[in-house]
């Protein structure tokens, strides 16, 4: 079995070397470099940056040092290519590449990859169609790269394993394995460059896996709430031209943007960027820490680069920073900033980047002088892009021969099938798991047949061990394809059930129903195998059964999942399910008896790559930028983003960034957004450029919430169409505009909930959120003092379940109140009317009189109306108004423990005028049903019904509570006998119980209230 | 004792005020059997009073014996079951309970729990006034729905029920019910008779009351017998002896109100009504009843408002006052009527004063 491991996780042609053991990582593993390999290095321009950061590892001191060197040596092999670099003096700092190990010639600035062009003939041909081998040659040299690296650091050997296993060309898929075997390969361009230094980093970008997913989302939703700053609107907004370039002049580039630009926002900016081809990073990752803003400038002007710069431009490295988790950003950054180059741009450094790459014949001469602020490295880089402009245009040529030939071969299955992973290694993503399922696939026959044929010891097993699998995950990411291939490379036969099979089979029988039949086929499967075991000369049919879709299955009848549990049971044969959801409420019975493995997303980087190596196969021209968000719009779903490439691929051969964005323009929103995002998407600057599917979407996203949150935030925006408001009066209309079509959002929601008018809801959700939305959309500024620019929570549920609170407990009030019979008023006059005296009765005594006296009188008084102590605060909290005093204010605490203690000590002898302070003993609840004034002999039956009611309302449990404990129930009928027989004067030793009914009386409210409010929201 | 309980009548014949429908109510049901009835007018005008005392005087003091419960009632409605829970107030012979108290479930206590109590003919020894009587408070509150199946009600179960109802304003009850009532009107109480309750209750309490005081306290009690008396408590228990001019110290939500108001008139802008937003979720969750509220506001509003605007902002109060109660989230619609206000009243400072 281990030898299987083994056969996939090394890779195809790898260097035997590494490939073992997973421990031996901390060994200097292949240490020598065949030359070849070298030169493969040297082709492939991201492996430069990863040299760069391979040496640093050691110690900061140690990096400036290389960095020196290296800059020396990049000079020297600069020169060559690029000989109109700005003397490296100037800016030491800025794109040093260093290749301590090898030698000096791939100084080509990762980013920048003027020097790659004439360094390496492998170059073309890599990025040409030959790219698989290409690069699988230069992931090699990288992997010994990094094995050497890894001797210094393990955690740096992590980042590059990751890279690896997907690749196929992994060496040591294994030694990486412990952490992070299911990190993203795609990303390994970038992982090599951060080999190094990155060991933080490269740790912080594998457990960005599942975090993602979500990240292209939090830099619209999040990004709200990590902005601490309020961002300004741009000063020259759409005032400048935005230029046009050739559409890979970025290449390679990453680009940080930060604070205000001159005339775009910051959308508009990175949607430049990813046009052209660089990449972007949002700022978002840098904001962990407040004064991270004030660093990058202070670094910045430490570097002595232009003081004004709202561009910040990184090598390409410098993204795999941004990633980690906030706490290595802060450690990094500063490093970071000390140790790495960077530049700094303008926007209109930018701007003449991307026009310079329109004239790529002679980008140097013209980009050098332009810019005054820019710093001494624009120059370098734009050149670069005017040579990868070249580059590209080449590449373009080259590749499309090349691809219209393929294409002739090409069958017409469909990619996702033609590209279905063979080996294992073919897996985007989820190594570990799939690993963990071909050991479970391994173990199976030992851990269960066997102990089985030896005497049913089943019980002996680990008691861990379960039979089956669960494999979750979102639709598209390989779990079906893992689950075949793991069971193919141990020669098992597989044997799929999805629901569409149990339901086909159910015609036949259809007295049975479809449960039954779908019990049948797995029962007969798992017999079937216990029989071929028997004659089973040949010992090596196995089979597996793959369940696909068990949360489908049991769509149509709850037994299906039932019967399947029972089926594991018994089972022979391993069994596999597969399941999107694995929270499903069908499912929670079967989780217990499965070991779940939950599959993520893919990361876009390694998507992107799987989808770039296909492509490339296809003839297809992608570049990495337009595949990443491919993967991204498609939110890891690789099935998805295949059919998407191949229909795209009919069309046209050169796939660019702006062929995706305008294809899959809608397929963003397929994912879950939070309505903090719709709200933000809505009321954005671009809010009124959304099409009305995609509002209607965002809003309808979270129908209850979303109203919620406009209706709390509309007030905050200032409107992008009052633009030239004289005085505020177009917002104030708007304002007011909005304020109604959320008033008729409330409307029409009271129609739809009432009189379930659901067809609506539709009506509902433009009156509630669009409109407003529509009105108001623009940039959010603050209203308080201290308050946080981003979208507040709905303050309505907060409000609306404190109303209620307080609502119970004036009803309470009013009960006692009535139930003292010197008056008869109602709730609302007892609010509107009474309750200013009624505080003021209460409190003023204790103000003025001597403690005792106006203890005694306000006692009095209270007994007078029956109102409790409970019902003293109620008063005094519902007169409290915020920015008035209190009523309470002026009163001694002194005064009032007196008042309390007075009025406790006079309950022993109180009459029950207000009975539902009683709360019968072993009662947990308080009673729903509540009998106050008793003070006629009016029906003396009826009392100790109700409290007999209460008591058949109350949980069964509390009953069998109260019967378990003979002595509670014996108090409790002594209790009912009084009441009964005294119906009118009813003395109750009120020491414990009244105590125990004040305190318990509220917790019985507080739950009462709970759900009170919440069925008052379901409405 | 408060005092509005303490002297409150207890029968007809002890009436201050509205002496006149009292007297006609005595009659009314000594001579025959009363009918349904409507009792309408504004609050502190006495119309509680008068129900209690007029069930005093068709029951005895039999009508004084009551227990007040907070039921709970299952109510089946047809899919699925409802829980409601109300108060009532119980004799013998009455039950007096507020049904719109259930919100929009009021429809099923209509439907189900009064019909219920309806049914059920008490026995009487002497075998007449075989009927009991069901006070319903706040009708004009009652949904539409409950108010049709009310109108059922009352003639089905007439036999042995007489319903008596009690509310605001006659406007929100539909013509059905009304037509099968006897309506009466009780006005508020004029200045003059609450000065003359007021210096009875000052002889009674052996206060000294200067001239004008009384005058006062029942100009600012707005008419409302009842809030004078409460208002005439809170200055006794403030200060006393009373000066003649002693500040009267306002509802403490009034005063609330008239901040908003004054607050709305010092400078319109968005965030002067999130600040607004602020104060009026202050008082509904003081449990003060939006409608109220949006009154108030609009009668503090007015006092200060030119007389050119006053037309259409009465306009739009209204307006708004409805669909507060078409809809359920009170605050919306508050605050729509004041960004309303504001963008109305911003838009005339500009026009008048550039």
């Amino acid at each position: 079995m281990s030898q299987d491991i083994r056969k996939w996780f090394v890779k195809p042609h790898g260097i035997p070397a590494g490939n073992g053991n997973t421990l031996k990582q901390e060994k200097p593993l292949t240490p020598e470099k065949p030359p070849v390999v070298q030169e493969a290095k040297e082709s492939s321009s991201r492996r430069k940056t990863s040299k760069y950061f391979a040496k640093d590892a050691q110690s900061v001191k140690d990096e400036m040092e290389v960095e020196e060197v290296s800059e020396k040596k990049a000079q020297k092999g600069s020169t060559g290519s690029a000989s109109e670099k700005p003397p490296s003096g100037k800016k030491p700092r800025k794109f040093q590449i260093s290749d301590d190990d090898d030698d000096g010639d791939d100084f080509a600035t990762p980013t920048l990859r003027k020097g790659l062009v004439d360094a390496s003939p492998n170059k073309k041909l890599k990025t040409e169609s030959g790219k698989g081998v290409a690069r699988k040659i230069a992931d090699d040299i990288d992997e010994d790269d990094d094995q050497t690296v890894k001797s210094n650091a393990k955690s740096a050997g992590r980042g590059r394993g990751r890279g690896r296993g997907a690749k196929g060309s992994a060496v040591t898929q294994i030694t990486v394995e412990s952490m992070d075997v299911d990190k993203s390969d795609a990303e390994e361009d970038m992982d090599d460059k951060d080999a190094k230094p990155t060991k933080p980093g490269g740790r912080g970008r594998g457990g960005r896996g599942a975090p993602a997913g979500g990240r292209g989302r939090g830099g619209g939703g999040r990004g709200g709430f990590m902005n601490f700053g309020e961002r300004k609107d741009p000063p020259h907004k759409g005032e400048k031209e935005i230029p046009e370039g050739a559409p890979d002049c970025l290449n390679g580039l990453t680009f940080v943007i930060s604070g205000t630009l001159d005339s775009l926002e910051r959308e508009e900016a990175e949607d430049l960027i990813k046009r052209h081809g660089g990449r972007c990073t949002g700022s978002n990752y840098l904001l962990c820490d407040e004064d991270i803003g004030g660093r990058k400038s202070e670094k910045a002007k430490e570097l002595g680069q232009v003081s004004y710069f709202h561009l910040l431009l990184y090598l390409v490295i410098s993204r795999t920073f941004l990633r980690f988790c906030p706490s290595a950003v802060i450690i990094v950054s500063v490093s970071f900033y000390v140790f790495f180059s960077t530049a700094f741009l303008t926007e209109d450094g930018l701007f003449d980047m991307i026009r310079a790459s329109n004239k790529s014949k002679k980008p140097v001469a013209k980009v050098a002088p332009s810019p005054p602020k820019k710093s001494p490295q624009k120059p370098e880089k734009s050149k670069q892009t005017g040579q990868t402009v070249t580059n590209s245009d080449t590449k373009g040529l080259a590749s499309i021969s090349a691809s219209s030939k393929r294409k002739n071969q090409s069958t017409s299955l469909p990619w996702t099938e033609k590209y279905r992973p063979k080996v294992p290694n073919d897996i985007v993503g989820n190594q570990s798991l799939v690993k963990q399922l071909h050991d479970w696939l391994t173990n199976w026959n030992e851990q269960f047949l066997d102990a089985k044929n030896k005497g049913k010891g089943k019980k002996q097993n680990d008691s861990g061990a379960k039979k089956a699998v669960l494999l979750s995950g979102t639709p598209g990411i390989g779990k079906t394809s893992s689950a075949k291939l793991v069971s193919q490379m141990l020669g098992f036969q597989t044997i799929e059930v999805n629901a569409s099979d149990s339901r086909g089979k159910a015609d036949g029988k259809i007295e049975r129903g479809i449960h039954g039949s779908t019990s049948n086929s797995i029962k007969e499967l798992v017999n079937n195998q216990s029989l071929s075991l028997k004659p089973g000369s040949s010992q090596n049919v196995k089979t597996v059964l793959i369940m696909d879709e068990v949360d489908g299955m049991s769509a149509g009848d709850r037994g299906g999942v039932a019967d399947l549990i029972a089926s594991i049971k018994i089972s022979k044969i391993p069994i596999i399910c597969i399941c999107n959801d694995r929270y499903s409420q069908k499912l929670k019975s079967l989780v217990n008896y499965c070991l779940l493995l939950s599959f993520r997303k893919p990361t876009k980087q390694q998507v992107a790559k799987r989808l770039s190596l296909i492509a490339s196969s296809e003839g297809l021209q992608a570049n990495e930028i337009a595949l990443e968000e491919l993967a991204e719009r498609t939110n890891g779903d690789i099935r998805m983003a295949l059919n998407h490439l191949q229909y795209m691929g009919l069309s046209m051969s050169v796939i660019k960034f702006d062929d995706i964005k305008q294809r899959l323009q809608s397929n963003s929103k397929d994912e879950d957004i939070s309505p903090f995002t719709a709200v933000d998407k809505l009321f954005g600057y671009n809010g009124g450029k959304l099409r009305m599917d995609e509002r209607i979407d965002l809003s309808m996203s979270d129908p209850d919430l979303v109203p919620l949150l406009i209706q709390e935030n509309y007030i905050n925006y200032r409107p992008n169409s009052g633009s030239k408001d004289d005085n505020g009066m177009k917002r104030l209309n708007f304002i007011a505009r909005a304020a109604e079509s959320i008033g008729n959002g409330d409307i029409i929601n009271v129609q739809i909930r009432r009189y379930r008018q659901w067809q609506l809801s539709q009506a509902g959700c433009i009156a509630s959120c669009i409109t407003p939305a529509a009105l108001l959309h623009g940039q959010r500024e603050t209203l308080e003092q201290g308050e946080r620019n981003f979208n507040r929570f709905g303050g309505w549920l907060g409000k609306n379940s404190t109303m209620g609170k307080n609502n119970r407990l004036l009803e309470d009030l009013h009960v006692h109140l009535l139930a003292s019979r010197e008056s008869n008023l109602g709730r609302s006059t007892l609010r509107l009317d009474y309750l200013t005296l009624l505080s003021k009765r209460l409190t003023e005594p204790l103000k003025k009189l001597p403690k005792d006296e106006a203890v005694e009188r306000v006692v009095e008084f209270m007994e007078l109306y029956s109102v409790g102590m409970e019902d003293f605060d109620t008063i005094v909290e519902l007169s409290k108004f915020k920015g008035h005093p209190s009523p309470l204010d002026g009163v001694l605490p002194a005064v009032k423990a007196a008042l309390t203690k007075a009025y406790n000590k006079g309950s022993s002898s109180r009459i029950i005028k207000t009975a539902d302070l009683i709360t019968l003993p072993g009662m947990k609840k308080a009673p729903k049903k509540r009998v106050a004034a008793m003070l006629e002999p009016v029906d003396e039956s009826l009392p100790e019904n109700a409290e007999n009611e209460e008591e058949n309302l109350s949980d069964a449990e509390d009953q069998e509570d109260d019967l378990a404990d003979p002595e509670k129930q014996q108090k409790l009928q002594s209790e009912l006998q009084s009441l009964n027989s005294k119906a009118i004067k009813v003395q109750m030793e009120l020491k414990g119980s009244a105590s125990s009914s004040s305190k318990k009386a509220p917790a019985g409210r507080g739950g009462g209230r709970g759900s009170g409010s919440a069925s008052k929201r379901k409405r | 004792m408060l005092w509005v309980d303490k002297y409150r009548p207890k029968t007809l014949d002890k009436v201050l005020v509205h002496e006149d429908i009292a007297q006609n109510l005595k009659k009314l049901v000594t001579e025959q059997d009363c009918p349904h009835l409507l009792f309408y007018g504004p609050s502190g005008s006495g119309k509680k009073t008068l129900i209690m005392a007029l069930l005093r005087q068709i029951f005895g003091p039999g009508a004084d014996k009551v227990k007040v419960e907070n039921k709970a009632w299952r109510v089946d409605a047809g899919s699925r079951a409802i829980d409601v829970e109300l108060t009532t107030v119980s004799s013998t012979h009455h039950v007096e309970l507020n049904p719109s108290d259930a919100g929009f479930q009021d429809r099923y206590v209509v439907q189900e729990i009064i019909k219920e109590m309806a049914k059920n003919r008490p026995i009487d020894v002497k075998g007449r006034k075989g009927f009991k009587v069901l006070v319903l408070n706040e009708v004009d509150k009652l949904s539409r729905e409950a108010q049709h199946s009310l109108r059922r009600t009352m003639e089905k179960y007439s036999a042995s029920c007489r319903l008596i109802l009690c509310c605001n304003s006659s406007s929100k009850v539909s013509e059905a019910i009304r037509s099968r009532c006897l309506n009466m009107r009780i006005n508020a109480p004029t200045e003059g008779e609450i000065m003359k309750v007021l210096e009875f209750i000052g002889k009674k309490e052996s206060l000294q009351l200067p001239p004008g005081f009384a005058d006062r306290i029942a100009h600012q009690s707005n008419r409302s017998l009842r809030r004078a008396i409460l208002l005439f408590e809170t200055c006794r228990v403030q200060q006393y002896p009373f000066t003649s001019n002693q500040a009267i110290p306002p509802m403490d939500w009034e005063e609330y109100v008239s901040e908003i108001a004054s607050s709305i008139f010092k400078e319109q802008s968005p965030k002067r009504l999130f600040e607004v937003r602020g104060k009026l979720y202050e008082l509904l969750v003081n449990c003060i009843p939006p409608e109220i509220i949006l009154k108030r506001l609009l009668y503090e509003l007015l006092k200060k408002l030119d007389s050119e605007l006053k037309h259409e902002i009465s306009h739009w109060a209204a307006y708004y006052e409805h669909r507060l109660r078409l809809g359920q989230k009170a605050i919306f619609h508050l605050e729509a009527f004041v960004a309303k206000f504001m963008s109305i009243y911003k838009g005339f400072l500009i026009e008048t004063f550039g």
